[in-house]
């Protein structure tokens, strides 16, 4: 289920934790890259590679919170996982808020940690293919000439062909035209399929002029 | 006349009624009186006993000036008034005529008003000739002055009586000589008497014995000398007169004023009874004369047996103050567990209270000398003490010292000495004084104090470690992370087979490592944990502040901040205790850092500074950027309880000075200048 390329990186300042993690994670076949500083990480880090992130809670040029916080002002959500050497309640709050897949106390558990960087895997693959479908459905969209667009959003508002063409002035064969090539262009067949499309891209049904 | 003023005041006032005072003083005036016809009828009877002398002196007189000397100036019209019927009727029995009468008794009680009146003046009072003071100005008064003046009216009533104005010149050395004298033999007997009367019976029996011998020798002596027939025509009268001297000094010494004036009363009346017997020693020619010359005589005699006699009475009450302040400062120093001590420089001498045996457990009895004192001291002070004794007194200086003693019982207690030098005249010292104290309660309160001390600077300790739970956690818990992570990874390629030998190999490096990372904090932990004794040990202060930093690393980093460090390379080693000292160091840079709670965190600094100070001392700097100290408090913060923290105790710095303190360092804390304070705390060098 992980994907070819899956990469965690690992960010923490003690040299020690950090090679024995590392060396944990190597011998459990995960492909990891280590960094000792934080600033190394961020200068470093490519959105596009998949993976996760284990970052070490407290350390001493910038905390573990604050490292998220930039990740996700780079607008990258790679997923992250905390690890920390006391229980700090809002200090783990904070960061589950943000989004992180898990906060680990240490020292931690090889089990716990493989599940934490598992389960960073299946949000980072999702989120990935998320992206990746909103990305060409938007492509496809941005194809549609205007009169398209409009005939779109009242198919996904169940308007009949004929109701449409009253609505934007024309003949209903002019808005079956349109109708087949906006199909065509977003790679649909049935209405059902372009309703689950045009939600998926956040395209609003027209409003109803008529009761 | 026994009842003196003061005493009759006194008893008046008690009693709170003022007419008994003068019922006492009328009584008194009455014994007046009657002592005043006596004495006449004294005087009357010697002049019937021969027809070569007559009283050389008018007894009269003595009684009015003694009776006026004792009583305040208010009474005295009483006692004239009650004398001058006496005196009327003791005058009349040889019928004088009453103009004559009047005069004698008018310049009789001049004489008596002067002398009283002077001599009160001058504070001529009780102890009577008790000192050479009184005594001249007894003498100056009484038997100059005083009937010098008077006598030049006294001298009328032998030329009233029919006595030719010629010889008015001769009138008035008789009346001067005949007062003078009174003065001289009666009065200081008379008064001595009087003042001593209630204590006579409190002199023991073998002093009275004594003066009774005395006065009977005396007498005996004087009978033998003062006689006319044998001496003036053996021509011994020089050496016989000077015979009754060694006696006359016997009694001055021995009984001071009491037995001076006592030996004059002897004289006066053996040479008057002798005479009156027909051993006339002054046969001039008439018996005017011969009084006159035995008058001269007596006058003579008694001037310098009266200053002698208080010279004795002076220097002896004097060394009986001197013995009673001894006794009492002696009793005092004692009472507050004290004895005091005196060496002489010059002569060796060794002088020391009673109390000094009690302290170096000798029994009483003893002789006391320096050396059998400083035996006693435990043999472990000894050499300190002896050599300390020996330097300060042969140098003269002051000297301060703690030792044990063997007590009298088997235990062993402290006695501090104090002394110093006394400086004679001429600013050489001329001997060591000093005292020396029971200490061993004050020893023991020191080391309860200590203890307590000890005890409240281990708790303090470990309150602040619990403060710094979070942070030292940390500490452990990264290498126990390490560890687990490496022993979990080293499972996993045993599993894959022998191909990753090389990686466990490395892997159990590491375990290793961090384990005895671990065991460091472990250790520098149970240090500052644990309650053990003070030792002091070559210190490197600069790797004691990078181990306080290690154990610190989490808990700065916690709170971001960062550590400046400008510590001095080939800093010496200092002498001290670590773990106090690493104490003094945790409170210091946990202050700084919670001084800093308020500060951004980019700008969060600790500077930490070593250097050698001037005198080889090491000076520790430790500095924030902080809040500083509240204004005006710089110095609160060492009293115990003061805190600025919410949650302090206030018992961090003061504990942190008094560490230092215990390793001769100082402690301070000041506002920098542009902000934030700083703490810097110098020990001396190892060997001072």
């Amino acid at each position: 289920m992980r994907e070819a390329g899956f990469t965690t990186f690992l960010v923490d300042d003690d040299p020690a934790v950090l090679r024995s993690i590392t060396r944990l994670l190597n011998a459990a076949g995960f492909k990891t890259k280590s960094f000792s500083s934080p600033q190394e990480f961020l200068s470093s880090h490519d959105p596009a590679v998949p993976g996760c992130a284990i970052i070490d809670l407290v350390m001493s040029e910038l905390d573990g919170l604050h490292l998220q916080q930039a990740l996700i002002d780079t607008g990258s959500d790679r997923p992250i996982i905390f690890l920390t050497g006391k229980g700090d309640i809002s200090a783990s709050v904070k960061a589950m808020k943000a989004g992180a897949v898990d906060f680990l106390t240490k020292p931690v558990q090889r089990e716990a940690l493989f599940s934490a960087v598992k389960r960073a895997a299946n949000v980072d693959a999702v989120s990935r293919q998320r992206r990746n479908e909103s990305k060409s459905i938007g492509e496809r969209i941005s194809t549609l000439t205007h009169r398209e667009r409009e005939v779109l959003e009242y198919v996904i508002a169940g308007r009949l062909n004929k109701q449409i063409a009253a609505s934007l002035g024309t003949v209903e064969k002019t808005v079956k035209v349109h109708r087949g090539r906006m199909m065509a262009k977003l790679g649909v067949r049935t209405v059902a399929d372009l309703v689950r499309l045009a939600d998926k891209a956040g395209i609003a049904p027209a409003h109803s002029m008529v009761g | 006349m026994n009842v003196l003023a003061p005493d009759a005041a006194i008893e008046g006032r008690r009693s709170g009624a003022p007419h008994e005072d003068w019922a006492k003083t009328f009584r008194n005036a009455v014994i007046v009186a009657v002592l005043y016809y006596v004495g006449a009828e004294i005087a009357f009877l010697i002049g019937t006993l021969s027809d070569k002398i007559f009283a050389p002196f008018w007894p009269p007189n003595v009684v009015l000036f003694c009776a006026l000397l004792l009583t305040p100036p208010r009474q005295w019209w009483l006692y004239i008034l009650a004398a001058f019927p006496a005196h009327v009727a003791a005058e009349l029995q040889i019928g004088m005529p009453a103009t004559q009468l009047l005069v004698a008794f008018a310049t009789n009680c001049s004489v008596a008003v002067v002398n009283a009146f002077l001599l009160q003046r001058l504070q001529f009072d009780p102890p009577w000739f008790g000192s050479i003071r009184k005594a001249t100005a007894y003498v100056f008064v009484a038997a100059f002055v005083s009937p010098a003046l008077c006598a030049f009216g006294g001298a009328f009533v032998q030329i009233l009586g029919g006595g030719s104005i010629e010889n008015y010149g001769v009138y008035w050395a008789r009346w001067y000589a005949s007062n003078a004298l009174g003065s001289l033999t009666l009065s200081p007997i008379a008064l001595i008497c009087i003042e001593r009367m209630g204590s006579f019976s409190f002199t023991p029996t073998l002093r009275r014995v004594e003066a009774i011998l005395v006065a009977a020798v005396l007498a005996i002596t004087c009978f033998f000398a003062f006689k006319e027939d044998t001496s003036i025509a053996s021509g011994y009268v020089p050496a016989l007169l000077y015979l009754p001297l060694p006696i006359i000094v016997w009694a001055a010494v021995r009984f001071g004023a009491a037995g001076a004036s006592g030996v004059i009363a002897v004289i006066s009346f053996v040479l008057i009874w002798r005479t009156l017997n027909g051993h006339n020693l002054f046969d001039v020619g008439n018996a005017e004369a011969n009084v006159f010359a035995m008058q001269l005589f007596l006058i003579g005699l008694s001037c310098p047996v009266l200053l002698l006699g208080a010279a004795i009475e002076e220097t002896r009450h004097a060394e009986t103050v001197t013995r009673e302040r001894e006794e009492r400062i002696s009793f005092a120093a004692a009472s507050s567990s004290v004895g005091l001590w005196q060496y002489d420089l010059a002569g060796e001498g060794f002088w020391a209270t009673d109390y000094c045996r009690t302290l170096f457990g000798l029994p009483s009895g003893v002789p006391l000398d320096l050396d059998r004192l400083l035996n006693r001291i435990h043999p472990n002070d000894f050499p300190t003490a002896h050599a300390a004794f020996q330097s300060a007194i042969t140098r003269a200086a002051p000297l301060e010292i703690e030792f044990r003693v063997q007590g009298r019982d088997r235990g062993y207690h402290w006695v501090s000495a104090r002394a110093q030098p006394v400086f004679g005249d001429d600013g050489n010292a001329t001997a060591m004084t000093g005292a020396f104290a029971d200490a061993t309660s004050r020893k023991m309160a020191e080391a309860e104090a200590d203890m307590q001390r000890h005890e409240i600077a281990h708790l303090m300790r470990v309150s602040m470690l619990g403060e710094l739970s979070g942070g030292l956690a940390h500490e452990l818990t990264q290498p126990l992370t390490a560890i687990l992570s490496n022993a979990q990874a080293g499972k996993i390629l045993l599993a894959g087979g022998k191909k990753n030998l090389a990686e466990i190999d490395n892997i159990f490096d590491d375990i290793i490592t961090e384990d005895n990372r671990a065991g460091e904090v472990i250790h520098r932990l149970r240090g500052l944990m644990k309650k053990g004794e003070i030792k002091y040990e070559a210190v490197d202060m600069n790797e004691l502040i990078a181990s306080t930093l290690r154990l610190l690393h989490s808990e700065l980093i916690g709170r971001r901040i960062t550590i400046k460090d400008e510590k001095a390379v080939d800093l010496p080693p200092a002498n001290g205790d670590p773990i106090q000292l690493q104490q003094v160091l945790l409170n210091l840079f946990v202050n700084a850092m919670d001084a800093m709670a308020g500060v951004a965190p980019s700008r969060r600094t600790i500077t930490v500074s070593t250097a050698v100070t001037d005198e080889g001392g090491i000076d520790v700097r430790i500095s924030d950027c902080g809040m500083g100290l509240p204004r005006s408090q710089e110095h609160s913060v060492f009293q115990p309880f003061f805190t600025t923290k919410k949650r302090g105790l206030g018992l961090g710095l003061p504990i942190c000075a008094s560490i230092m303190k215990l390793h001769g360092g100082t402690l301070s804390l000041q506002n920098n200048v542009s902000e934030g304070a700083t703490a810097i705390f110098r020990l001396p060098p190892p060997d001072a």
